[in-house]
């Protein structure tokens, strides 16, 4: 069990106006059961909602855990990560606490080893610290020792939802929309570079991490708790994720083989293995065989992370000097 | 004048096989050699390792097996001809982004003429994901040879 702070409703101690201040953000409800101040956060199970997070001497309202989906698959609590709001702001945030796991996953058939590190993703908040494409937070110590992040939550979507929410064709997103989703990529993939110049990764590049902010349009990556170590390649991994965001964005989604082969046979028909994808075997990347009216130029792009690619892109900069170029044309 | 060789080792076959070659074509020969075997780790991140002392730990198993490896690639060189007192040993660690980038600021700082490196077979998927050191030396290597053995 959690140790539980000083404070506990009806031992005396709680600060004036905290009450009043969880009615206003956290409802009436809220105070049906006793206030639980809370300091220490190595049993996340313990806490629940309602509780009250004391952290570097502000409060935080838990309203729930988060979530998160692997495209198709039913969405997993992720009981580490907390919903909360600050009692005096209003403001929404994100408390993350300690979880350390390391497994393994596959990217095809190849085999990487990950770790969660809260110690790496409180790094990376510092060094982004006022980036506008990143997350915004810090990382607080607790009294127990662990490091717990205390994020902003970002109002928006995930790139890959407000794509899918397009009541389009290819042809017209492509005529009227991609140019905008490639330009604003750009700087969204710069921020990728400023990490690795840094010597960080991001760790785990998906198109919903990813978040589009509602009030300004603005495109912020999230969840960098994730590491890997590569000596080899050390950011080869975060380039495959861009390749796979920028594939996505100019196709209006994935496009599998199974997928051609069902409702494009004739496309199916001319597909050969260097359209696809090296890792993962069924995406294909040389999307001018579904599309014929993407340019070569951009195609080109695309080829890079396919299995006819015979150099790829090694940093982010030589990706990121290709798409410019196409963009600028 | 002394040719200088960087030989860059690790613990697979074809590093092996590169000493191999390299004895092959320096070991008989009138012209003097220096042949350095390297291995470079480059430095973990703490963050990946459960226990404090994790990334000490993946240093000293590293050094443990590289002695061997080095003992072996030594007495392949010597085997070849090459005398003791022109074969070195250099464990290198380094905060350089890879172990391409760390072969080639050894060799520029050494003043290698030559630089050595197996090349493995790969799948493309690993080569996607992995890199190649063989591929990233050739593209950046300057002012030295560069060998890649097969």
């Amino acid at each position: 069990m959690a140790d539980v702070a000083a404070h506990q409703e009806g031992a005396g101690h709680l600060p004036a106006g905290l009450r009043e201040k969880v009615a206003q953000h956290g409802g009436e409800y809220a105070l049906e059961r006793p206030l639980r101040v809370l300091t220490e956060t190595a049993d996340f199970f313990e806490v629940v909602p309602y509780d009250i997070m004391l952290l570097a001497g502000r409060y935080y309202l838990i309203r729930g855990h988060e979530y998160e989906g692997r495209f198709g698959l039913e969405e997993t609590p992720k009981y580490w990560v907390k919903r909360a709001v600050d009692l005096e702001t209003g403001e929404r945030k994100i408390l993350k606490f300690v979880f350390h796991e390391s497994f393994t996953d596959k990217l095809g058939a190849v085999t990487i080893r990950y770790v969660r590190s809260p110690e790496k993703e409180a790094r990376v908040l510092d060094l982004v610290r006022g980036h506008p494409y990143f997350m915004q937070g810090f990382a607080v110590i607790d009294p127990g020792g662990n490091n717990v992040r205390v994020l902003d939550r970002i109002p928006g979507k995930p790139l890959d939802h407000v794509i899918e929410g397009l009541a389009l064709g290819h042809e017209e997103y492509f005529h009227t929309r991609l140019p905008d989703f490639l330009s604003a990529l750009v700087p969204v993939f710069e921020a990728i570079g400023f990490l690795h110049a840094a010597g960080e990764k991001h760790g785990d590049i998906r198109r919903d991490h990813i978040l589009v902010e509602h009030a300004t349009g603005t495109y912020k990556w999230i969840d960098f708790d994730l590491d890997y170590f590569q000596p080899e390649h050390p950011y080869g991994v975060d380039i495959f994720g861009l390749g796979n965001v920028l594939l996505y964005v100019a196709g209006m989604g994935i496009h599998t083989i199974s997928d051609l082969y069902h409702e494009r046979p004739e496309v199916f028909e001319r597909l050969r293995e260097e359209d696809t994808s090296p890792v993962l075997r069924h995406r294909v990347c040389n999307l001018r065989k579904i599309f014929p009216y993407l340019p070569v130029e951009l195609n080109n792009i695309l080829l890079h992370f396919s299995m006819g690619a015979d150099v790829f892109y090694d940093s982010v900069d030589e990706l990121l000097y290709d798409l410019r170029d196409y963009l600028a044309r | 004048m002394v040719e200088t060789i960087l030989l860059a080792m690790d613990e697979s076959e074809n590093a092996l096989r590169a000493a191999r070659y390299v004895g092959r074509i320096v070991g008989g020969s009138r012209k003097s050699f220096e042949v350095t075997l390297a291995y470079v780790l480059v430095r973990p991140s703490p963050d990946l390792f459960e226990e404090p002392e994790g990334a000490k730990k993946y240093e000293q198993e590293a050094r443990a097996k590289m002695e061997a490896v080095f003992a072996q690639a030594a007495a392949v060189l010597q085997e070849a001809g090459l005398s003791a007192e022109n074969i070195r040993t250099r464990f290198i660690v380094t905060d350089e982004p890879g172990i391409a980038q760390g072969l080639l600021a050894e060799q520029k700082a050494g003043r290698y003429g030559t630089l050595v490196v197996g090349r493995r077979g790969v799948t493309k998927a690993e080569e996607f994901l992995f890199g190649s050191v063989s591929n990233k030396i050739i593209h950046h290597a300057k002012d030295c040879a560069v060998w890649v053995v097969e």
